[in-house]
């Protein structure tokens, strides 16, 4: 019974010591994970309705956008108010593949703006997009996104018009070859219109007319941008100019081609904008009054990352001070559990304790002795929390990079660990020092005395 | 005269508020000398002992184990003192259930003045020459004969000038109290370790030469409820 006693209580420090671990882990990686992805942009436009939707969506492709705007217009606004843009990436969310999203964009998304500050883009097989090429159906796969579809160079697929759900669904790849029936059958959505908003997880046709090529796969970012497909501005607009012709004069339309695109069709969902600084800044009032100027436009909103990232997890960190808080109660429940496990197995070990006096035992020997015992516990139960944590963190971060692209690098092994482990012995002892008060003080007679 | 293994002076001792239990003038037991103390239960025999053993204050007096005053000295002084120089065996044992013969020994050793690196070798060259069989088995899977020779060995393990045995055949048949009586003499003797046996059992007078009945040198008066030996 005491060893179950003594195995339950160091299952008890395990478990709060790994709590502990991972809440104390993951709130940096949380921040860590956000951080990765907005990369060296200084502010996103988007047409969402607040900027922080905006970020979630185009930047972390939480969901679809809400709403589009018209490319010219963003980039006349900012000419017109000579704002020092040292680059703006426009970019379209809005088609996906087997429910992976599809980030329509131009070249420069893969040349000048960088997913991690400081850590540009880098390409595993192939090329990324072309700028000069004529063909502007042509795909690159984020690194994690060629590993769920299984896509290689050179493979041809069709893309869905609706954003997906951003997790790689189990219908078989939709290619040239297999589309087959599937085409015949496809939804048209007549009514389709490519500036109107596009429903969250909406699952529309597929876009049979236009075959994209695979030219493309990208080196790891450990960021959101793995799990997405990278197309064409060109091409998205295309098809969905197609569609809104042939919802016009009908099914048996021709295609739409580049030249016959007129400005209203040339739409996009967010433009990530780098403000001119010196070089390696990141602060200054030059950004603050693009910033101020973009937000005078009611055309859109405009978001600095950061700032929101730091709101959004303000709204978090109240949650994770509950969680924080809850995992130092039941650490200290461990302490009590502790202290409960050794003061009733001092009742039984009354007789043990009266032998050790009697073999010459001191009487600060045996109070050493429990608060050693109390102290292995402790440890024990630090070493168990320790691989329960990496275990742990290990599902943790496979289930939010599967689930929602997120990849956090969870530290459960860093700095605090050593201070949660050595704060779990030093509970451990205090814990200890009751029974072994206990022990100090009993009365060899009465431990000697024959039971019963 | 020879060396005192044992030497009691004017002990007193009683419960607070209560009669004294034990009020000895002079008691005295030779360096490797064998005695037999008996006395009705609820005597006051454990309480001696437990006296002799420094595991009560004596009221008044003194008790010299070895030469040494274990009465004056305090603490974690007087338990070192008697981890080296005294062994006890009780009627229960009291082996350390959840360890093995060797560990129970091991235990004790852990208080005495031997080098580390010799304990091991101590505790099985002991409890081989008591004839315990197996000495990685937890104390409590052996037959009660085996713990016995464990609990000896135990006590004798630190080399001690003095071994007290309280009652330490009352739960064994006599053919099987015979054998460990003697077998606990034979091993003290080899020892050099002087025996006080205390008990109850006529049937052990015959085994020892010297034979001291505590009322004779108890003179304190109608002792009751003595240091938890007290049976009904």
């Amino acid at each position: 019974m005491r060893g179950l006693s003594t195995t339950l209580t160091v299952l008890s420090v395990g478990i709060a010591v790994a709590l502990m671990l991972i809440l104390l882990g993951s709130r940096e990686a949380g921040r860590r994970a956000f951080e990765r992805g907005s990369g060296n942009m200084h502010m996103l436009v988007s047409g969402d309705s607040s900027p922080l939707t905006g970020i979630l969506n185009n930047v972390y492709y939480a969901n679809a956008p809400r709403s589009a705007f018209v490319l010219s217009r963003f980039d006349g606004f900012w000419r017109q108010q000579r704002l020092p843009v040292a680059w703006r990436v426009p970019s379209a969310l809005g088609d996906s593949y087997r429910g992976l999203r599809v980030l329509a964009t131009e070249p420069n998304f893969f040349t000048d703006f960088e997913p991690n500050p400081g850590e540009p883009w880098e390409i595993s097989e192939g090329r990324f997009l072309d700028p000069e090429g004529a063909d502007p159906f042509e795909v690159v796969l984020g690194s994690e996104a060629a590993r769920l579809t299984g896509l290689g160079i050179g493979d041809r697929i069709f893309l869905t018009h609706g954003p997906g759900s951003g997790k790689l669904e189990a219908a078989p790849a939709l290619t040239p070859d297999s589309i087959g029936d599937q085409t015949d059958q496809a939804d048209h959505d007549d009514d389709y219109d490519p500036t109107a908003p596009v429903e969250p997880g909406g699952v529309g046709h597929v876009h049979d007319d236009f075959v994209y090529t695979v030219v493309g796969i990208a080196r790891p970012t450990a960021s959101m941008h793995d799990r997405v497909l990278f197309s064409t501005l060109t091409a998205s607009w295309i098809s969905h100019g197609t569609d809104a012709r042939r919802a016009q004069m009908g099914p048996d339309a021709p295609v739409m081609t580049e030249e016959e695109l007129v400005e209203q069709q040339k739409v996009v969902t967010g433009v990530l904008v780098r403000i001119a600084t010196r070089e390696g800044r990141d602060a200054s009032p030059a950004i603050q009054m693009a910033f101020n100027r973009f937000r005078g436009n009611p055309q859109w909103t405009v978001a600095q990352p950061a700032s929101e990232i730091s709101r959004l997890l303000s709204i978090i960190g109240s949650v994770e001070g509950v969680l924080l808080a809850m995992a130092v109660v039941v650490f200290l429940s461990s302490g009590l559990g502790i202290l409960l496990a050794l003061y009733n197995s001092m009742e039984q070990r009354r007789r043990q304790v009266a032998v050790l006096r009697v073999l010459g035992a001191s009487r600060g020997r045996v109070f050493r002795l429990v608060l050693i015992e109390s102290a292995v516990i402790g440890l024990l139960g630090s070493l168990l929390g320790l691989v329960v944590a990496v275990g742990l963190d290990g599902a943790v971060t496979g289930v939010f990079r599967e689930r929602y692209g997120l990849y956090l690098a969870i530290d459960v092994v860093g700095s605090g660990a050593a201070l949660v482990c050595v704060g779990a012995v030093v509970l451990a002892i205090a814990a200890g020092m009751l029974p072994a008060a206990v022990a100090y003080r009993s009365s060899v007679a009465r431990g000697l005395r024959p039971l019963g | 005269m020879a060396e005192q293994a044992l030497e009691l002076t004017d002990l007193r001792y009683g419960y607070p508020g209560g009669p004294l239990v034990i009020e000895v003038a002079s008691y005295g037991l030779g360096a490797g000398e064998q005695a037999l103390m008996v006395g009705s239960s609820g005597s006051g025999k454990s309480t001696l002992l437990q006296l002799i053993a420094g595991l009560l204050d004596a009221d008044a007096g003194a008790v010299f184990v070895g030469g040494t005053d274990l009465g004056s000295l305090r603490g974690a002084s007087r338990d070192r003192c008697r981890g080296r120089s005294v062994g006890m065996v009780f009627q229960t044992l009291n082996l350390l259930v959840g360890f093995s013969a060797v560990e129970n020994v091991l235990a004790a050793l852990m208080f005495g003045q031997k080098p580390a690196a010799e304990h091991r070798a101590r505790a099985e060259g002991l409890l081989g020459r008591l004839g315990v069989e197996r000495i990685d088995a937890r104390v409590e899977s052996l037959s009660v004969g085996q713990q016995q020779r464990v609990a000896v060995a135990r006590a004798l393990a630190c080399g001690p000038a003095l071994v007290l045995a309280d009652e330490p055949t009352a739960s064994l048949d006599p053919e099987n109290a015979a054998v460990a009586v003697e077998l606990l003499k034979e091993v003290c003797q080899e020892e050099g370790a002087s025996l006080l046996m205390v008990s109850h059992d006529p049937a052990m007078r015959e085994r020892f030469g010297r034979v001291d009945e505590l009322a004779s040198i108890n003179r304190a008066s109608e002792p009751a409820g003595i240091g938890g030996q007290v049976q009904a």
